[in-house]
């Protein structure tokens, strides 16, 4: 509604014209034509559109059933990561829990790493050779040493792997919850659990509105964890997509199949935006007055609220410190599960660092993810003021391309501009961007933009519009108003993402293999050559070298992007 | 001040994505985009050399760089898996960056081939490879061999019990639950286990070339295997007994020994075991043709390859390079018979085998 009232006044100046020509020309350029142009290339190839793809996934009763799992882990996983997740944020940031900031730490962890370690991570711990069930096992000889696999071992990961963006955006929301409220509720006699449910989870919904979306479009295209823990019993769409794509007979099944997984993530999602519409979230704090954190008044709430807080903490922290230190031993070791003294070295670190031309392909990653996580957030900006000014068909057109990249599977993604900009194109100044070093950047910025979007978007949208109309009001002008009163309310959660964008590009192989220029190496590259298991090396221990690294690298960005800051 | 500086950061990163359309147009004559052509490629013929390969891990990539630069060549290195350069390769073919691709196997060149990818052209060197390795038709030549070996763990299972043949293990109830089924079917090696059963079956008018026979027995093989594991080590689930089956590419055998301590056995079926040759070729339609004729012209010769085979304990292609692999290479080699395949049909086929296992086969 009030965005309404800005149409009245709207002589553009150029400096809005030349900002809005440049989100269409983005949107247009590297979202609307590579990715239909893939799609135009796959289904209608042969000059007619055929419905063979569909029939072939019809008939294969292992497709069906992987798909139905995916939406299956989606559903769950939308329901216990909420859970946990809003269960973790408010131990730290809410209610006064002795240790909240070593707490925090734990919690942080699944920030630094992801993916096949953080998976092999917990099977370190649960696997045939893992502790717990070496502990289980000799409590219970008849104990299946085999246990951790299927569906409830694949939630049981994901649910706490997939708790990251809790940690970091409902706790900048929840910061920002009017603590008089709180006081005036608790005053008048409301419980804890109703002043929860009333005056806190108000606040936080448009996040966990976003938030939700984000874990429903993680549980779908889910892969390392059905992969490693699902076996045969529990197996789920996205591995299938992935070697489809990577075969340009089968190629249109994975699009299809990533179409699919894309409408449903859109479904939610117009859901989602109704609802953010509808909502009134206006008991955002407006007079700054820093939250309490609350008492836990009933002895026994207490108790059981710290108890289950360390074991989680326990559950988070336990499969990083196992990484590390498997990371100075050797293969044997790691798949036998032994930890000896005889087998500790530094071997394995010096290896990775021998040379000096070892540290070029860190630079290449670092400044790729740099000068891509900058602009995509930049672009994420200027089309969130857009969408938050306006509310008409072309900023909902706006909204829905700049969601395209979820419809395709990222490599998809990567072939789809290898085969558009292969040839010289009117739209990008008639160029051949293939072969430059642009076309990594702008794939890295491509496929972070519906993620970084959405976040900023959330933040956005929790902002009081009073706070915009006095700072008008008072003569300020739209940029002005835009710096100084919008961005620092939406800094944290926007270098949030900028982090988490920057740590995701790090060791990105999936997209970077297609686009990676001949004279800069990415790391990501460097990582899977050494890695993979037919390479002569300790594959396995290099593996965790690498992930130990990057946990480094992912930590010291955090803390310094968004960290340092979001502590005052 | 302040608000200048915003503006100013927020121009700047409008202006790189903006210098990302600008920045070709500059050099517009030069759409391969590769920066290192800088000499002007007039009066020398040696400009630097884009080589794409997937045989650049654990230090032979970097080998070949120093070996090429003492030779007289600058080459710079695009190192990744077999399946994704291969893609690679297929998408750029509009506006090639590479110049010359080394490492990848018959399969794959055969793909390249018939989507134009590469140039004709004979080395040399050609007639010093093993017969019936090189392409027929004059565009990939053989540098190296690896055999896809099916190994087992001699504490688990003695070498008189052990199977004769891939066959053996869903056709014997002794093996069933202990050989590991090739499922990640994204990868090459796995892809070429499942070609080395189909294609003892081609029926023309079977089911995508192949009898219901041939199918039959892939389905069983997949229905009384474990399936291979995203992230784990074939070879360590050999050495650890959980699998003492695995399937194990002739190349790593020696640095996996020594890092499990265990040392496999291998099995010699009758019809062969899929040897895969690594190959040399030169890209279509790349603008240093005889830069890149006289890098493949060097790097397949006797004495560059004798010397990679000692250093990296491979198997050469070329025979006049064979007295230079070592000793358990040599040995290793005298037992195994390379299966006979039709390359061409296999590289037509796979991908709806592929398809067709994925959907349909698989558990």
């Amino acid at each position: 509604m009030f965005a309404m009232k800005n149409k009245g006044r709207l002589p553009l100046r150029p400096t809005a014209m030349i900002m809005y020509g440049l989100i269409a020309w983005f949107v247009i350029a590297f979202l609307i034509y590579p990715n239909l142009n893939i799609y135009y290339e796959i289904f209608f190839s042969g000059g007619k559109f055929s419905f063979e793809a569909i029939e072939k996934l019809l008939r294969s009763e292992r497709a069906m059933k992987s798909l139905s799992n995916s939406f299956l882990l989606a559903c769950s996983l939308v329901v216990t990561v909420n859970i946990v997740g809003i269960f973790l944020v408010l131990v730290v940031e809410y209610f006064k829990v002795k240790g909240a900031k070593l707490l925090r730490l734990g919690y942080f962890t699944t920030l630094i790493y992801s993916g096949v370690v953080l998976v092999s991570g917990y099977k370190l711990i649960y696997g045939e050779t893992g502790f717990m069930t070496k502990v289980m096992s000799a409590i219970f000889p008849s104990f299946d040493a085999t246990w951790f696999h299927g569906y409830w071992a694949v939630l049981f990961v994901m649910t706490f792997a997939c708790t990251s963006n809790h940690v970091l955006f409902l706790s900048n929301a929840i910061r920002k919850v009017d603590y008089q409220t709180v006081e005036a509720a608790r005053n008048m006699g409301a419980s804890t659990f109703y002043i929860l449910w009333r005056v806190v989870i108000p606040v936080l919904k448009p996040t966990i509105y976003a938030l939700t979306i984000l874990v429903f479009l993680t549980g779908l295209a889910a892969t390392s964890a059905p992969l490693i823990l699902g076996g045969t019993e529990f197996q789920t769409i996205t591995p299938m997509i992935l070697t489809f794509s990577k075969s340009v007979t089968s190629r249109n099944l994975a699009a299809l199949l990533a179409l699919i997984l894309g409408i449903a993530t859109l479904i939610l999602l117009s859901i989602m935006i109704r609802f953010e519409r509808k909502g009134n979230f206006m008991s955002v704090s407006k007079v700054k007055s820093d939250l309490v954190k609350q008492q836990i008044h009933s002895k026994l709430g207490n108790i059981i609220v710290h108890a289950i807080a360390y074991f989680l903490f326990l559950i988070y922290v336990i499969p990083v410190i196992l990484i590390v230190l498997f990371s100075f031993t050797d293969a044997q070791s790691i798949y036998s599960g032994t930890l000896s003294l005889s087998s500790f070295s530094l071997d394995n670190y010096i290896r990775v660092f021998s040379s000096l031309s070892a540290f070029k392909p860190y630079l290449v990653s670092i400044c790729y993810g740099a000068a891509a996580s900058v602009t995509v957030v930049a672009i994420a900006l200027m089309a969130s003021r857009i969408l938050h000014k306006y509310r008409n068909i072309w900023s909902t057109m706006l909204e829905y391309a700049l969601l395209i990249p979820w419809i395709l599977p990222s490599t998809l993604i990567a072939i789809g501009l290898i085969v558009t900009f292969g040839v010289p194109r009117w739209i990008v100044g008639n160029s051949v961007l293939v072969g430059s070093v642009w076309m990594l950047f702008l794939a890295y910025v491509i496929v972070h933009i519906p993620f970084t979007l959405r976040m900023v978007k959330a933040s956005f949208f929790s902002i009081d519009s009073n706070l915009e109309d006095a700072a008008r009001n008072l003569g300020a002008k739209p940029f002005y108003t835009f710096r100084r009163v919008l961005l620092p309310i939406i800094l944290p959660s926007t270098l949030a993402v900028l982090a988490l964008n920057f740590n995701g590009m790090l060791a990105d192989y999936d997209v970077t293999v297609f686009l990676y220029h001949p004279l800069f190496e990415p790391l990501g590259i460097v990582v899977k050559n050494s890695t993979d298991p037919q390479a002569l090396g300790d594959a396995k221990a290099l593996t965790l070298v690498y992930t130990v690294i990057l946990m480094i690298m992912s930590g010291l960005t955090l803390y310094f992007v968004y960290g340092r800051r979001s502590k005052n | 001040m302040k608000k200048k500086f915003m503006l100013l950061t927020l121009t700047l990163v409008l202006a790189m994505m903006v210098a990302a359309c600008g920045n070709k147009s500059g050099n517009g004559g030069n759409p391969a985009g590769s920066n290192a052509e800088s000499e002007g490629g007039q009066a020398v013929k040696n400009e630097k050399l884009i080589v794409y390969t997937n045989a650049n891990s654990d230090g032979r990539g970097e080998w070949l760089v120093e070996k090429a630069k003492a030779a007289g060549f600058e080459i710079e290195i695009v190192g990744a898996g077999g399946a994704d350069l291969t893609n690679r390769l297929i998408a750029e073919k509009n506006n090639p960056v590479a110049d010359v691709v080394y490492g990848l196997n018959n399969m794959l060149y055969e793909k390249l081939k018939k989507e134009n990818v590469l140039a004709k052209y004979v080395p040399a060197w050609a007639s010093d490879v093993e017969e019936g390795l090189n392409d027929p038709d004059g565009y990939y030549h053989g540098l190296i061999k690896q055999a896809i070996l099916l190994g087992y763990n001699p504490d688990s299972i003695a070498a008189d019990q052990a199977p004769k043949d891939w066959t053996d293990l869903w056709n014997n109830p002794e093996f069933h639950g202990k050989y590991e089924a090739p499922a990640l079917l994204g990868q090459i090696t796995p892809q070429l286990v499942v070609a080395g059963i189909l294609t003892r079956h081609i029926d023309e008018n079977g089911e995508l070339g192949i009898s219901q026979q041939g199918w039959d027995e892939v389905k069983k093989m997949y229905d009384n295997g474990v399936p291979m594991v995203e992230g784990e080590d074939p070879y360590a689930n050999l050495a650890s007994g959980k699998t003492p089956l695995v399937t194990i590419v002739s190349g790593t055998l020696k640095s996996k020994t020594e890092q499990y301590g265990v040392e496999a056995g291998t099995v010699a079926p009758e019809v062969g075991v899929p040897m895969i040759v690594e190959h040399a070729a030169i890209i279509n339609g790349t603008k240093k043709q005889e830069t890149a004729e006289r890098f493949v012209e060097w790097l397949g010769t006797a004495e560059v390859q004798g010397e990679f085979v000692a250093q990296f304990n491979a198997m050469p292609a070329n025979m006049k390079a064979v007295e230079k692999a070592n000793d358990e290479v040599k040995n290793l080699y005298s037992a195994l018979k390379a299966q006979q395949f039709d390359w061409g049909f296999l590289s037509d086929n796979i991908e709806q085998w592929v398809e067709k296992i994925e959907l349909e086969i698989k558990k």
